[in-house]
């Protein structure tokens, strides 16, 4: 099995912030892949950079074997991303924002009709899909761009904190919806969190990050097992010394 | 290239003309603010002419003599006047007895003398008083009526020696038309035409912002930017939306307006009649051609530094506060097309408005007039190299993360780009 996702030696540096130092993972098609670290320690610079919205300084980073500098174009058709503080548009409908989003994927009318009603069926609205996005609160307007993520079955679902604002429920919700596609669609996930309970329960691997660098990389009992530790926060805490 | 536009135009129509700001303030408000003013100027107006169809006047003769008589006959026989005489010693006594009328609006004094000076061939003086109450529009227009009357009376007793015409020259051509009678009919080109086109891209400019900024806003720019989808494909989708609900913006913009100019004028009545095709002066088809043209890049050209504008903000207001600093660019050749000649203008005031690619539209627009074809075809070369210019920069901002990183600040005079994480 290839890797869905190459980065090597990543360095990605704003004025006089370096905020990726370095940094190389790989993430195998089919798995769930966290990145765990504080604010600032450059999940989301990395996860901008594998949706070919920033470019790196220098290093470079693959989407099934397409650089995403070089061929954005093409990485764009692989992938879903769902950036941590995303919205919807304000004047349009659940429907119809899931509609737009659906016709860059799909030119048929059916396909687009099938996937809004996936996204219909993940994020759980309902009816409320009728209402315009402005009118749902921080909790459903996540729920429905979870669903605008996963709808495409991507290849690649880039998400930044999927579960952020979302309550405990609806945290679980999505949860489970995000497993249930990659066994079922066979979804390659790159994700960030600060959830360690999100990211055991989720992720095959994970990539502890610090600094722009990466601390420490494994399976969530690996890292357990090799840190010593109960639980992941316990373990990241150990590795960057606050512990 | 463009495969997906449609759904770009199609969402940004949606989102703007859904927007209450731009549905309210850019396209109902005009249609409605403007036709209610004209109703209520046209209605006010419409009063104020019935109450002048029959005016009271008051008039106090203390000359009793043979001219004063006459002028008194004349203005009874007057068919909008109702004269009353006033028997009074003096001036005040006069007023008083005039303002036990409650009709009455003026008061004409033949002072003792009146005519003794005439039958002299000497100049003779009669007086008007208007009684000030601050009623309304008719109170001045009165004594404006009984000049008129006192005029014609004047008039018909020593004509005027010889009549003086005013004619026209238009394209070198003399013809038998007052020039303000043409001046009237023209003012359409002279005036309208430079403050739509001022108000059509201020509009586009707005907008244009406004959908920029929205999405950066909003947080729906990086999931846009993060579709397979072509990012000029972006930006050209979002400046046609634009264009279309500036367009609609400014008709109903112009709707209004021009409904409330026809409440005000058909409350003035016209008297002019000019057939400006007979005179060459009516918009040829050339000169329609040219005009689209010239407006069509000058609207691209506005879109597109509002765009490249708004990329540096982070929100709506902002962006609409950054656009507001371009409006002089708009505002000026606006107020130089309306009130002068250019050409006319110091050297260095010439260059700046020919250097302003939003002077071209509006002298695109006077080009039926004056037939600087030329020149507005020039304008036309001008405003695409600028336009092509901006739309490249604007293209670059959008393929590239600047579209998402750069921020301006305006701290005093001082503008800095900052580039944040």
């Amino acid at each position: 099995m290839g890797f869905a996702v190459e980065a090597e030696n990543l360095v990605k540096q704003f004025g006089e912030i370096r905020a990726l130092d370095h940094l190389s993972f790989q993430v195998r098609e089919r798995e769930i892949y966290g990145l765990i670290g504080p604010n600032g320690a450059g999940k989301t610079t990395t996860i901008r950079i594998a949706a070919t919205l920033i470019s790196p300084t220098s290093g470079r980073m693959k989407v099934f074997g397409q650089d995403v500098v070089k061929e954005g174009a093409e990485v764009r058709k692989l992938i879903t991303y769902l950036p941590e503080e995303a919205g919807a548009y304000k004047n349009l409908s659940g429907f119809e924002y899931l509609q737009f989003m659906g016709r860059f994927k799909a030119e048929d009318r059916s396909k687009v009709q099938t996937m809004v009603q996936d996204a219909a069926e993940i994020s759980g609205l309902g009816d409320r899909l009728k209402d315009k996005a402005k009118t749902y609160s921080k909790g459903m307007k996540r729920r429905l761009l979870v669903a605008r993520a996963l709808m495409t079955k991507p290849r690649l679902a880039i998400l930044d904190e999927p579960t952020s604002g979302l309550d405990v429920i609806h945290s679980f919700h999505v949860r489970g919806v995000i497993r249930k596609f990659v066994e079922q669609h066979g979804v390659t996930v790159l994700l960030s969190s600060h959830n360690m309970l999100e990211v055991e329960y989720l992720c095959n691997r994970v990539a502890l990050i610090n600094n722009g660098k990466i601390v420490a990389e494994g399976s969530p009992e690996e890292l357990k097992k090799r840190l010593d530790v109960t639980n992941l926060e316990e373990g990241f805490a150990k590795v960057v010394g606050f512990a | 290239m463009l495969k997906g536009i449609r759904n770009i135009v199609s969402k940004e129509l949606k989102e703007l003309l859904r927007d209450p700001r731009i549905l309210v303030g850019m396209i109902i408000v005009p249609l409605v603010m403007f036709p209610l003013l004209g109703l209520v100027i046209q209605t006010s107006m419409e009063s104020a002419e019935r109450r002048l169809q029959t005016i009271t006047v008051g008039v106090a003769d203390f000359d009793k003599g043979e001219w004063s008589r006459n002028l008194t006959r004349y203005l009874s026989s007057s068919p909008n006047i109702i004269l009353v005489e006033i028997t009074a010693t003096n001036l005040n006594e006069a007023v008083a007895h005039l303002q036990a009328n409650p009709d009455a609006t003026d008061l004409i004094v033949i002072p003792e003398g009146f005519s003794a000076n005439i039958s002299a061939h000497k100049q003779a003086t009669v007086e008007i008083y208007s009684v000030f109450s601050g009623k309304g529009l008719t109170e001045g227009a009165t004594s404006s009526i009984i000049s008129q009357l006192l005029t014609r009376y004047n008039r018909y007793l020593a004509p005027d020696v010889f009549k003086a015409e005013a004619n026209s020259i238009v394209k070198g051509q003399p013809i038998e038309i007052d020039p303000r009678a043409l001046f009237q009919v023209m003012s359409s080109q002279v005036f309208v035409f430079p403050v739509t086109i001022s108000i059509l891209l201020v509009f586009a400019m707005q907008i244009a912002a406004t959908s920029v900024a929205s999405e950066k806003e909003e947080k729906t720019l990086e999931t846009l930017l993060s579709l397979p989808i072509d990012r000029f494909t972006i930006l050209l989708g979002k400046m046609t939306g634009s264009i279309v609900v500036a367009t609609v913006g400014a008709v109903a913009y112009m709707v209004g307006f021009n409904y409330y100019m026809t409440s005000i004028t058909s409350g003035l009545g016209s008297q002019v009649s000019v057939d400006l095709e007979s005179l060459g002066l009516a918009p040829s088809l050339s000169s329609y051609l040219l005009l689209g043209g010239s407006l069509f890049v000058a609207i691209l050209s506005a879109l597109s530094l509002a765009v490249i504008l708004s990329a540096f903000t982070e929100d709506v207001r902002s962006a609409q506060s950054y656009i507001s600093y371009l409006y002089i660019i708009i505002m000026f050749p606006m107020f130089l097309v309306m009130f002068s000649d250019i050409n006319t203008l110091p050297l260095a005031l010439r260059i700046v408005a020919y250097a302003i690619p939003y002077t071209y539209p509006m002298l695109a627009a006077k080009a039926a007039l004056t037939g600087e074809y030329l020149l507005a075809s020039f304008g036309i070369v001008y405003v695409s190299v600028f336009t092509i210019i901006l739309l490249y920069i604007a293209a670059k901002l959008f393929a590239t993360e600047k579209i998402l990183t750069a921020k301006l600040r305006i701290r005093g005079f001082r503008a800095r780009i900052l580039r944040i994480s």
